[in-house]
């Protein structure tokens, strides 16, 4: 399995520094932003697995708005996030905005890697799933193309032969001149 | 995993085939068994015999549709295939409402679309966006789409339309999606004003449908490849009494109608294929 990217985001210098060093010491690759506004610039140019983001942080992007720019650079990003006890009502809402999960501080670390392998799972039986519906668009869009071939081919020659055998049972025409009209239909190339 | 015997796998296909029309391979046991094992267990049946026997004889038929949406495959997505949607949107469509107009202004315009294996409503959703977006002043028109299918799960789920990220991933893109969509948690509900366009129900392909009236344009995608041959004959048979003189069939794109139906021509428009009659 691919180790997944994580973006830190927090305000609390003290908080960032242990979430970097635990996610690290645990494998995943980490990136951190110091508020949202520095996530707002990373997002679009990094490739993120995951977000986690603290609900509060000063300035007019939150946690709730990174969320919002996360899942709209991709549906595909999961976003975490970290709030104290009094505002999980907010944390409740987020979820309803397509938030992964939220954490309770202090921060239990067994939790958010349970959190975390549990999205890693999801997003590879995700990319499996992936994989296997584009091998089989590619199947089927080359079985496609030779079934409509011979689709079409198959009716122009039922048409050509009913073409034929009208010609042949037309008793208006000597049979000879049927012959020919028939050989003049059978060396058309179209 | 409850296994199955080969005589009950005999027993289990053609019971499967008599109430759904879906011949499965009895070459392949681990298809009955992962897909009616957890139906038999929860039945309190010990072998799929009795499973069979308590489905055919049970009133309320329970059993029996559990059977039937354990079994359908509904693998499906939004504009599945892209090449179809278009072919409605640039082609068929535009010739239909062309020749459906009437010549007073006062009466209104009736087309009517069927997807015939509706599975969970994605095909017939895409086909109300497509019209949607096709036709501004919509008022003037009175348009029927009907969606059936053989699973009472999928008919409740394409009635609900509400749909998963999984079911979501593919096939739509992002301004559709937030166009028509509402979105809630991890799921994905599909708004009143395409919701309201369109009607789901349960039908069986291999009973009688020229009940249903006709139609102009009819959708059987990938449904008939579980049907034997004799089926798909006399299914596509059907399909041809319930479709308009000038109306259009399309059917799979790996599908064809050579040797299963003479009274249908196919005709492509750039990389598709539909289907008149002759």
């Amino acid at each position: 399995m691919r180790n997944m990217t994580i973006l830190v985001v927090d305000d609390d210098p003290v908080i960032r520094r242990m979430l970097e060093k635990r996610l690290e010491k645990a494998g995943y690759e980490v990136l951190i932003a110091e508020d949202g506004y520095q996530a707002r610039k990373i997002l679009p140019q990094q490739h993120i697995d995951v977000v986690l983001t603290d609900l509060m942080m000063p300035g007019s992007i939150g946690g709730i708005e990174v969320l919002d720019i996360a899942k709209n650079i991709s549906q595909n990003i999961e976003v975490i996030l970290i709030t104290a006890h009094s505002s999980i009502d907010t944390a409740v809402e987020a979820m309803k905005k397509g938030a992964a999960d939220y954490l309770e501080k202090p921060i239990n670390f067994d939790e958010l890697f349970l959190r975390l392998e549990k999205i890693a799972n999801v997003q590879s039986i995700m990319r499996n799933a992936q994989d296997l519906s584009q091998a089989m668009d590619t199947t089927e869009s080359a079985a496609a193309l030779t079934i409509q071939n011979l689709e079409i081919r198959t009716a122009e020659l039922q048409s050509r032969i009913e073409s034929i055998e009208a010609i042949l049972r037309d008793e208006q025409n000597p049979p000879y001149e049927r012959i020919y009209k028939v050989l003049d239909l059978l060396t058309d190339p179209q | 995993m409850l296994k199955i015997s080969p005589d009950e796998l005999k027993l289990v296909a053609q019971y499967i085939h008599d109430i759904s029309g879906i011949y499965l391979d009895q070459s392949k046991s681990y298809l009955f068994e992962t897909r009616l094992g957890s139906i038999a267990t929860e039945h309190g049946c010990n072998t799929y015999k009795e499973l069979y026997q308590k489905a055919k004889t049970e009133p309320s038929k329970t059993i029996e549709r559990k059977i039937i949406d354990a079994i359908s495959t509904n693998e499906t997505l939004f504009f599945r295939d892209k090449g179809p949607f278009e072919l409605l949107q640039h082609k068929l469509l535009p010739e239909l409402i062309d020749a459906r107009t009437p010549g007073s202004p006062a009466l209104k315009t009736n087309i009517k679309i069927w997807s015939a294996a509706s599975s969970t409503g994605q095909e017939l959703y895409s086909i109300a966006i497509i019209i949607k977006e096709l036709i501004p002043n919509i008022s003037k028109y009175n348009i029927k789409l009907l969606g059936t299918d053989i699973s009472d799960g999928a008919v409740a789920q394409a009635s609900r339309g509400k749909y998963n990220k999984f079911e979501m991933e593919r096939g739509l893109p992002g301004d559709k999606l937030q166009r028509y969509f509402t979105m809630f948690g991890d799921s994905w509900t599909i708004k009143d004003e395409i919701r309201a366009m369109v009607q789901f129900r349960k039908l069986n392909l291999m009973l009688p449908f020229a009940g249903l009236g006709k139609f102009d344009i009819i959708f059987c995608r990938n449904v008939a490849i579980y049907f034997t041959l004799p089926d798909r004959q006399k299914l596509f048979n059907k399909i041809a009494d319930s479709l308009a003189d000038d109306g259009y069939l399309i059917i799979g794109s790996t599908e064809s109608l050579t040797g299963i139906c003479p009274r249908f021509i196919p005709k492509r428009h750039l990389r598709s294929i539909f289907y008149q009659k002759k």
